[in-house]
């Protein structure tokens, strides 16, 4: 063979490879996707779309699993509703001992598994053993903290005994993980959850029927459901991680409802609604953007300089500008529709002059000629951290920056990659941050734990207050109280005190938005802000 | 020539090792501990005691060289550990996704090459004319585009407006085709101008004035004579491409919800899950050692001068 012909002979059957490699790959035309997603023409299905993949679905552990796919799957004993109310859920009745060390629940008779094993004390029992052998994993969640002992007290009676009396017991119970039901099917053969489980089963109203991970999932009804069957018959997650390919996907028609907190830009939200052709809602609160002001800086541990920084900016306007009006102005760090909270608080209102003369008066003049006030010959200025890729806060860091700035107070902005900020806040190495409190079913008792309990950060930003003991110890007696009305008064004297001290300043409400095609009804928002809202949900003509 | 290849192949061992280094040091100069980026991931409170914990497990409390060794130990058993994020072996990971990053990038290295040699081929032969200006545009417009934008428009138009091919998604090969454009964009771009300024220089030769005299027909002298040294540019611009394709379908992964390589290890980013950076890292390393050999064997195979020069000089 000659040179020229081996040469050619040998790019033919690169090219040859190449081109059976390429066939090879694109070779999968039918994937359960494309022939499922199509479904039988009568079948009710409702396509979604989520960021992230589902997860392993396991309900004792936490990323990568996704919270409202592990509570389509899993209940939990006692169910948080609008307004902090607990329903029973797998727990029929409870009865609390009046030391309220004792929590004796009822199970719910007749519930059974997806895969049709009964559900009993004794699988509750498993549960709750097999989530607090990695009691450590799970110690930021108070009950597991206080946990004392579990017990089968008869085939549908389980009894829970702490070690001291904590309130928040029912509400923590309520959270979508850990402690959620998985049927004995799905253990593994050490019982040890925390390493995976083999397979997802649950009591749920859902149960997962084909996964391809990163992908997609679908959901079809647990025919063996105790509840109300949900009304449409599939869900069908699409994994989409980026959210203009999301609106696009909707815009198509491929999705039926994009819903979440932050899945779509506000723009994009904004964009949609003005449309008319779709259905856009906004939630409640689920939770408040603030800005911590810390006290332990000493510049900071004077109430007149956080009071005037509060009174300096205008949060109306900065709601409006930066979420375009769909987060609400805050004027309260946490807010009414959490139990305890309805309290009456003074709003710290924007007033310039009053913020120019708290500042005057604590100290920090404007020298002649100069932009930035000073003390003792120390300028005014601070680090306000915030996380470089969320725009929400970049946008806001720059407005205060700004509007402070006129004040003469200097601001230095700060980006910081989020694993590094939170480092920060945790070290207590910043003056101002943003911080987020954790929303429905872990407020107010969350909340009010962290103001009190070192090494989250907050307990820090507040040390400088000089009634700070007593705060601690009104959380400490709030979280152990038996007696409702005590526990009324001493949240009330928490958040007048937090209102007053102004060292959490709220900023704005941040809501879940939700998009859906005109033929979704009965679309409602749930309670408990990692559940899904999926089992009213209806599909019209 | 097979010692030549011999000695490229020693030397591709020194420039891994220092790949791994390099990964290595740059985990450990960031400002978080790999122990706490675990837990984060996790959503576990990083409480003193599990820090601990969690830093014994995973060896961090070892002599850095005892650990630098480790690594080296494990990824040459192609063990990158597991993920933070799901729990599993890296590896497995990793070779689930690698197919489809490999099919969009094949893919899109084949739609380029097809559209760019005869472009770059006729804008040079019709210098100045309609197919010359024309090529000009689609380079400007294609090396000057965000490529995310580009992927915006492109479903715009053809998915949401005229509803003829996916959003997103992978399986058919209709989920193949924008991402595959996108991709391509940028190539076609790049190869078409670099082909046609490479054949404009070949034409200026001597060999080709000699070539008309002669008598041959222009066509067989494009074909027989100056594409095929004209071409060489181009190969060592696509090995070096391949690579890149390959490593660099990250935001055309995220655009198109498209299941492979890139994406995973934008999530292991955000979420610091150190083993998937790790393991990727050190794979692109491999994979740009990989095909800038290739490249120069393919020149050696083009043009044996180049051994023979090895050769003399010995």
């Amino acid at each position: 063979m000659s040179v020229r012909h081996r040469k050619t002979t040998t790019l033919m059957l690169v090219a040859i490879l190449l081109l059976s490699v390429i066939l090879g790959c694109a070779k999968q035309e039918d994937t359960p996707a494309s022939t499922s997603m199509n479904g039988a023409a009568n079948e009710k299905s409702i396509t979604l779309s989520w960021p992230r993949d589902i997860g392993t679905m396991n309900p004792h552990v936490y990323n990568p699993s996704q919270l409202f796919a592990q509570s389509m799957i899993y209940e939990p004993l006692v169910s948080y509703k609008q307004g902090g109310k607990l329903e029973p859920a797998l727990a029929e009745s409870w009865t609390i001992s009046k030391d309220g060390k004792t929590y004796t629940f009822k199970l719910r008779k007749g519930v059974k598994f997806s895969d049709g094993t009964p559900f009993n004390a004794a699988i509750v029992k498993k549960n709750f053993d097999a989530i607090m052998k990695n009691d450590k994993t799970h110690s930021w969640l108070g009950v597991v903290g206080v946990l004392d002992k579990t017990e089968v007290v008869d085939d549908s009676t389980f009894r829970l005994t702490l070690k001291e009396p904590y309130y928040p017991v029912l509400q923590d119970l309520s959270v979508v993980r850990p402690f959620r039901f998985l049927g004995e099917a799905g253990f593994p053969d050490d019982g040890d959850t925390s390493k995976g489980i083999k397979k997802p089963v649950g009591t749920g109203p859902w149960m997962l029927d084909e996964y391809k991970q990163d992908e997609y999932a679908t959901f079809k009804r647990n025919p063996n459901y105790w509840g109300t069957a949900p009304k449409v018959d599939k869900i069908i997650v699409k994994i989409i991680p980026d959210s203009e390919t999301r609106v696009m996907a909707f815009e198509k028609g491929d999705l039926d409802l994009i819903y979440g907190e932050g899945v779509i830009s506000l723009d994009a939200f904004k964009q949609l609604r003005d449309t008319d052709k779709y259905v856009t809602k906004l939630s409640d609160p689920v939770g408040t953007r603030s800005l911590l002001l810390n006290s332990s800086n000493p510049k900071l541990s004077d109430l007149r300089v956080r009071l005037a920084l509060q009174h300096g900016f205008n949060k109306q306007a900065m709601v409006e500008g930066v979420t375009s009006g769909l987060e609400e102005k805050a004027d309260t760090v946490l807010s009414k529709n959490y139990p305890y909270t309805n309290v009456d608080l003074q709003p710290v209102g924007y007033d310039v002059e009053k913020s120019k003369a708290l500042l005057d008066e604590a100290g920090w003049k404007l020298p002649a000629g100069g932009t930035v006030r000073e003390k003792d010959g120390q300028q005014l200025d601070f680090e306000l951290i915030f996380d470089k890729t969320d725009p929400i806060q970049k946008a806001m860091a720059e407005t205060i920056q700004a509007e402070w700035g006129e004040l003469g107070v200097k601001v230095n902005l700060t980006g910081l990659e989020l694993t590094v900020q939170i480092k920060r806040l945790r070290s207590n190495q910043f003056d101002l941050y943003f911080w987020y409190n954790y929303g429905a079913p872990y407020d107010p008792h969350s909340f009010i734990n962290v103001i009190a309990k070192k090494s989250f950060g907050i307990s820090e930003v507040l040390s400088a207050l000089p009634m700070k003991k007593n705060l601690d110890q009104q959380v400490h007696e709030a979280l152990s109280s038996t007696d409702e009305t005590k526990r009324q008064e001493l949240y009330a004297s928490i958040l007048k005190t937090l209102q007053e001290q102004s060292a959490i300043v709220p900023i704005s409400y941040i809501k879940k938005t939700a998009v859906y095609q005109k033929k979704i009804t009965n679309f409602v928002f749930p309670a408990n802000r990692d559940e899904n809202p999926f089992d009213g949900i209806e599909i019209g003509k | 020539m097979i010692s030549y290849i011999g000695k490229r192949m020693i030397a591709v061992i020194p420039i891994v090792l220092f790949a791994t280094l390099v990964t290595f040091a740059l985990i450990h100069i960031s400002p978080v501990d790999p122990a706490e980026a675990y837990l984060t991931a996790a959503h576990i409170y990083p409480t003193p005691e599990i820090l601990e914990q969690k830093r014994h497990e995973f060896g961090l409390d070892q002599p850095l060289l005892t650990q630098y060794m480790q690594t080296l130990q494990r990824i040459s058993r192609l063990d990158f550990g597991t993920s933070y994020l799901t729990n599993k072996p890296v590896w497995d990971e990793v070779k689930v996704r690698l197919p489809a990053t490999a099919e969009l990038a094949l893919s899109s290295m084949l739609l380029s090459i097809v559209v760019s040699i005869p472009l770059g081929v006729l804008a040079a032969i019709r210098k100045n004319g309609w197919i010359d200006m024309l090529s000009r545009g689609v380079s400007y417009v294609g090396a000057s585009i965000p490529q995310f934008w580009l992927g915006y428009l492109l479903i715009f138009f053809f998915s949401v407006r005229l509803d003829l091919l996916p959003v997103e998604g992978r399986g058919t090969w209709q989920h193949l085709v924008l991402p595959t454009l996108t991709l391509s964009f940028v190539l076609i771009a790049l190869y078409t101008r670099l082909l046609r300024s490479s054949v404009l220089e070949q034409l200026q030769e001597t060999y080709v004035q000699y070539a008309r005299t002669r008598g041959i027909r222009e066509r067989i002298i494009m074909l027989k004579h100056v594409l095929k040294i004209a071409i060489a540019p181009l190969i060592t611009g696509m090995g070096m491409n391949l690579g890149k394709l390959l490593t660099g379908t990250i935001i055309v992964e995220q655009v198109f919800s498209w299941p492979g390589f890139g994406r995973y290890f934008v999530e292991a980013i955000f979420n610091r899950d150190i083993p998937v950076i790790q393991c990727y890292v050190f794979l692109a390393a491999c994979l740009f050692i990989v095909c800038n050999l290739l490249v120069d064997l393919v020149h050696l195979y083009m043009d044996p001068r180049i051994s023979a020069k090895g050769r003399a000089e010995r």
